[in-house]
């Protein structure tokens, strides 16, 4: 397939696959290391349980959760809560974000409509606009919505903005010499340009929507793994608060992986230029 | 001129012959005292020159001196600020695909598969799958791509990718074709090998070429005229004519007394300029 000929090729494999292996012993090694750190610390009782429980604890209270559930309801009915929160405020904030954004980088006067506000929005904590939120939109579901929504739209507006700023000039002339009309030259130059940092900024969004979810989940209600970390948190009782923060971190680390391999079938061309 | 002034004192008895002839002497591209104004500079002041149907011209010049400027006003990306550029007799507005560019740096699409870069002409002008497969396969063996069709640009080498940007161009049949330096970037034995290639393209295709390099080699090989620029006499240039026998692609061609001569020529022209 390759021009070059395949020994150079069949060489980089066998490198490949080596640090590949290296890579992955790597990755499991780290969080490995930190659980050991973790045991040692609270069996030899350098911390109080009470801010660090022992592993063992948390299982207990993980069990718990999924067999029981957390204050009446299952494990199951806050996770879907907490899904449905964050899946909502990331698709619709993806698509405005990346349409602005888009939009943004090609004209400039829609450039200019945006630029100051949404670079006065862009620094403001979202725990700072929850009170706004909640005198807005009220303790439901529609602030703690936004509250994700607002970021995930921000993200996205900006990576989408300098992925298309990034298109190569000469990219647009070969296809306007082509005979493109400017829809075709955004539809088949620009957008595939813009993809890769498109797909980047999707990783960045959905990490920090999934961050924002426990403090969205300040906004009241009684549903959600914010939820639970929060209550736990209320009432001490820490080993649930762990709990309920490894499940949002494997939620996290599934989603970005998710993303991170759709995002490499689909900008396949991405650092191999 | 003859023929014009016949042509102009009896427009009616035009036979289908005195069209052809008209058609074969009148100029594919024409600059009329073109200038061009950047930032209350002059890049360009009245370049005035024209290209007949079938010719490669090749510019050397050094960097500075308009040659891309005066190519991206054929292509169109660029609008001259006095005087006038035809091609076909219609003054450029714009891009089009009757003007094919080949860059340097290949401005391929490297989301698209070699066949669906070759035939993005045709797509954009709305053609269908299989029309555009059947260019895409014939422009691809036209230019040594075969084989190579569902690949994607960036498991080609430099060569290979430049020769997709050549068979982008190809597939829309453009009347000239804008060549910026395109072989810069390739080793000397691609890039002779390519050199080659574009003269026996040249010669199935009948296509108009207008060349931009840096090579003198380059420039004599592939020429039927030279444009030698000079820095800062924007619109000024001297022109050689090179005369190698036939087949132009020989590699023999470079070492033949006419290439040599030529060379010496344009070699001691641009030294003169420069002290």
């Amino acid at each position: 397939m390759h021009p070059n000929g395949g020994k150079e090729n069949i060489l980089k494999t066998n490198d490949n696959v080596k640090s590949r292996r290296q890579y992955w012993i790597l990755a499991f090694a780290s969080p490995l290391l930190i659980f050991i750190l973790w045991v040692v610390a609270t069996s030899a009782e350098w911390v109080r349980p009470v801010l660090l429980p022992s592993p063992g604890e948390v299982a207990k209270s993980f069990s718990d959760m999924l067999l029981n559930g957390y204050s009446g309801v299952s494990l199951f009915i806050h996770l879907l809560a907490s899904l449905t929160r964050v899946g909502t405020a990331f698709v619709f904030g993806s698509i405005l974000g990346i349409t602005i954004g888009m939009l943004r980088g090609r004209i400039n006067n829609v450039d200019a409509i945006f630029l100051i506000p949404g670079e006065i929005l862009r620094p403001i904590p979202p725990l700072g606009l929850i009170p706004l939120f909640i005198l807005w939109f009220g303790i439901g579901e529609t602030s703690k919505v936004l509250l994700i929504f607002v970021s995930v739209f921000l993200i996205m507006m900006v990576s989408a903005q300098a992925g298309t700023r990034s298109c190569p000039a000469d990219s647009i002339r070969a296809a306007q010499t082509c005979g493109a009309n400017r829809y075709q030259i955004f539809r088949f130059v620009v957008f595939p340009s813009a993809l890769p940092q498109i797909m980047t900024g999707l990783r960045v969004a959905l990490g920090t929507a999934l961050s924002i979810l426990v403090a969205a989940e300040l906004l009241g209600g009684d549903r959600g793994v914010g939820f639970i970390v929060l209550d736990a948190a209320n009432f001490f009782r820490t080993t649930y608060v762990f709990a309920g923060i490894i499940v949002i971190g494997i939620v996290g680390l599934l989603s970005d992986r998710a993303l991170a391999y759709a995002g490499r079938r689909i900008v396949h061309w991405e650092g191999r230029r | 001129m003859d023929m014009s002034s016949t042509l102009a004192l009896s427009p009616q008895s035009t036979s289908e012959q005195s069209e052809d002839a008209a058609r074969s002497v009148k100029p594919i591209l024409r600059f009329d005292r073109v200038g061009l104004e950047y930032d209350g500079r002059d890049v360009l002041k009245e370049l005035s020159f024209s290209v007949n149907r079938g010719e490669v011209i090749t510019v050397l010049g050094p960097s500075g001196c308009g040659k891309t400027t005066m190519l991206n006003i054929v292509a169109g990306f660029l609008q001259p600020s006095s005087g006038i550029a035809l091609v076909n007799d219609r003054e450029i507005a714009g891009p089009g695909p009757d003007r094919g560019v080949v860059f340097q740096s290949y401005a391929l699409f490297d989301w698209m598969t070699v066949e669906d870069n070759i035939a993005f002409s045709l797509r954009c002008s709305g053609k269908n799958r299989s029309q555009q497969n059947a260019v895409a396969k014939d422009v691809a063996k036209l230019v040594g791509l075969q084989g190579f069709e569902k690949s994607y640009p960036y498991q080609l080498s430099g060569g290979m990718r430049q020769r997709c940007g050549l068979a982008r161009v190809l597939a829309a049949n453009p009347s000239v074709m804008l060549m910026d330096e395109p072989f810069a970037a390739v080793d000397v034995q691609t890039r002779e090998t390519l050199q080659e290639e574009i003269l026996r393209i040249k010669t199935e295709t009948k296509c108009t070429i207008i060349f931009i390099t840096h090579s003198i080699d380059e420039a004599v090989f592939l020429a039927d005229r030279i444009f030698l620029m000079r820095k800062g006499r924007l619109g000024a240039f001297d022109e050689f004519t090179v005369n190698l026998p036939e087949p132009r692609g020989s590699s023999e061609n470079r070492l033949h007394p006419e290439f040599l001569s030529v060379r010496e020529q344009i070699y001691r022209a641009m030294r003169a300029d420069a002290s």
